[in-house]
């Protein structure tokens, strides 16, 4: 075999290292990230799994009604509520919730600011213009405020609270993802697919929106972090879903921190189960956000 | 009967602020496999003049505000875009001058030369790859068919420049505009490069525009050069003719600022004194006048037309020529690369 063909053959077998594997390669040794991912995939298989890893049900009383709730020891790892539920069978189901939470939400303030944020940037003109301008009266709210109206419109339902959570966050995906377009419309390759005679349907789905895409999805890890705390805290200003049993934790939090001295486990685990959560997020968000990085492309 | 013949074009850029005379009647035709050069510094409307002819000017700013692009018996102007996106890729390609920002990044080498393919030709998808793999075995891309998996990343700026040829005459096009390919690579990679190109051209019959600043590129492909100062042709004329008998006091001028190698040491640069004027108004007198050292009262007020002078094919548009006693003595650039 001569040289040239076993270089042909070496070629042949080296895989091709595209951004997105670089950006898995990069990934992959950021420590802080790792934790995090690792983290995330523990919360989602208790979440799979509540009913075999809760030890009752969630609504399920074991103890008696009181003032004065036993402590975490013996059978109740985490101890009981003043209803006498077992607290964390309670926090087990409410994994459930708060990861629904997050991917719902994130979900459709992403499918909506992805839609608004590509036809402006695209588009352009009026059109540009009237969006941009609703996003940013939008943005002018605070956004739990924002929520905490939408929700007086909508309702207090699970869902509603969720949809309310991801309606904030539409202007925050619009934005991002029209100034990625904005900035690669005019670069050469879009202008040379365009000398070539690709339609413009698939100049936005082929060439623009890939190049644009790494900042939403940064963006959006990091969005669902924020719409669990958001989450929670409507619940703590109960705002939360209406129907009491819900194990959510921001609600859990609330109904007890306003007596900490008797039962303070019942703000501390709830209140650990969020941090650890969103830490776990923000982690993996901070790890993209870096391995994602433009300018450590090769 | 011309195969492309572009008459008058002229190219504004609106905004808000001011108005950009980007081309201001540019005509010149082409005949099929002919090899014509544009030449002129930045920012003299040369690339602008290729993008509107392909309807691919920056929007909203930029606009065709007259003339014509006849192609085949149409004016490309006055297509509908759906009609023009034929033409595109398919009858007129175009290489660009960046290899290195010019290809897609997230997207393989072979998914967009097989994009044209597909569009264009109506391939299906394993004719296509076949074909793309041939396309960069003839640009020259050694073990190209197992690197049609690869990302533009992973080639040198000097290949990518031979994927965006690839790409350029995927669909066998009766035009090639090549806008600055050569700009962005090392010298050596530039001779290899106007090399692929000028043997694609001559194999292929296509015609070539090729639009550079560089007066040694144009020299060693070109027939045909146009030469290019603010947004108008100045002067036209075979590229011998015109490196030998320059008549346009810019041409002459930037001739002479181009450096040899086999002058004497002694013989100095002269570079052309003052700067490109504003085009934010329309000219009144000759563009170049406030640079020119032949100009007269007429440069300054009346605008030159182009008109033959000594051969019916050199034209000039200069009220006052360079005369024969001012031309240098032997040709002034040499080629900087001669085809194999």
């Amino acid at each position: 075999m001569s040289i040239a063909e076993a270089e042909a053959q070496e070629l042949q077998l080296e895989q091709p290292a595209g951004l997105w594997r670089d950006a898995l390669d990069r990934f992959r040794h950021n420590p802080a990230a790792m934790a995090g991912l690792v983290v995330l995939i523990l919360l989602i298989l208790v979440a799979l799994f509540a009913p075999l890893l809760a030890r009752f049900g969630p609504n399920q009383q074991v103890g008696p009604l009181t003032t004065d709730p036993a402590g975490p020891g013996g059978e109740f790892w985490f101890g009981l509520d003043r209803q006498g539920k077992d607290l964390y069978s309670r926090l087990i189901y409410g994994t459930r919730l708060s990861l629904l939470v997050g991917l719902v939400s994130v979900a459709v303030g992403l499918s909506l600011g992805l839609v608004l944020g590509a036809v402006s940037g695209y588009l352009g003109g009026w059109i540009d213009n009237l969006i941009m301008r609703v996003m940013d009266v939008m943005l002018s709210i605070p956004g739990l405020l924002l929520a905490i109206g939408l929700i007086t419109v909508l309702g207090r339902g699970l869902f509603q609270i969720m949809l309310a959570v991801g309606i904030v966050n539409v202007p925050i995906f619009a934005r991002l993802l029209r100034s990625g377009i904005l900035s690669q419309r005019e670069s050469d390759y879009v202008t040379a697919a365009r000398s070539l005679g690709a339609p413009g349907r698939r100049l936005l789905l082929v060439h623009i929106l890939p190049n644009s895409l790494a900042p939403v999805i940064v963006q959006a890890t990091l969005a669902m972090a924020t719409a669990i705390i958001d989450v929670a805290g409507l619940s703590f200003l109960g705002l939360g879903p209406a129907d009491p049993g819900l194990p959510e934790w921001g609600r859990i939090l609330a109904e007890n921190a306003s007596r900490l001295e008797s039962g303070s486990h019942l703000v501390f685990f709830p209140g650990f189960a969020i941090v650890i959560s969103v830490l776990s997020i923000n982690l993996i968000g901070d790890g993209l956000r870096e391995s994602l990085d433009p300018k450590l492309r090769a | 009967m011309a195969l492309l013949s572009v008459r008058d074009l002229e190219v504004r850029f609106v905004t808000r602020r001011a108005t950009v005379h980007a081309v201001n009647g540019v005509s010149f035709d082409l005949e099929p496999g002919e090899t014509l050069g544009i030449v002129g510094e930045s920012g003299c409307g040369k690339s602008v003049t290729s993008l509107a002819m392909l309807g691919i000017l920056p929007k909203p700013a930029g606009r065709v505000t007259g003339g014509s692009v006849v192609f085949q018996d149409r004016d490309l102007l006055k297509l509908p875009d759906s009609e023009l996106r034929k033409v595109r890729g398919r009858d007129i390609a175009m290489i660009f001058q960046d290899p290195m920002t010019s290809l897609n990044p997230v997207l393989t080498v072979g998914r967009q030369l097989t994009e044209a393919l597909t569009a264009h030709l109506s391939m299906d998808k394993k004719e296509a790859v076949k074909q793309a793999g041939e396309l960069l075995d003839r640009v020259g891309i050694p073990a190209a068919a197992t690197r049609l998996n690869d990302y533009p990343h992973q080639f040198s700026g000097g290949m990518r420049q031979r994927v965006m040829i690839a790409m350029a005459i995927s669909c066998r096009p009766k035009v090639l505009i090549a806008d600055e390919p050569t700009t962005a690579l090392d010298v050596t990679i530039q001779a290899q490069i106007l090399d692929v190109l000028s043997t694609l051209v001559r194999e292929e019959g296509m015609a070539l525009i090729l639009i550079t600043h560089d007066l040694g590129v144009v020299a060693g492909v070109c027939r045909r050069t146009n030469v290019m100062y603010a947004g108008r042709f100045v002067e036209t004329g075979s590229t011998d003719e015109l490196y030998a008998r320059p008549r346009h006091p810019y041409t002459l001028g930037l001739l002479k600022s181009v450096p040899r190698l086999d002058a004497a040491r002694r013989e100095r640069l002269e570079p052309i004194a003052g700067a490109p004027p504003s085009n934010m108004h329309e000219a009144t007198g000759c563009p170049f006048a406030p640079r020119c050292v032949y100009a007269t009262q007429e440069s300054r007020e009346r605008m030159p037309e182009l008109r033959p002078i000594d051969r019916h094919d050199h034209l000039v548009a200069c009220w006052n020529p360079v005369p024969d006693a001012d031309l240098p003595e032997h040709e002034i650039v040499a080629a900087e690369w001669e085809p194999r």
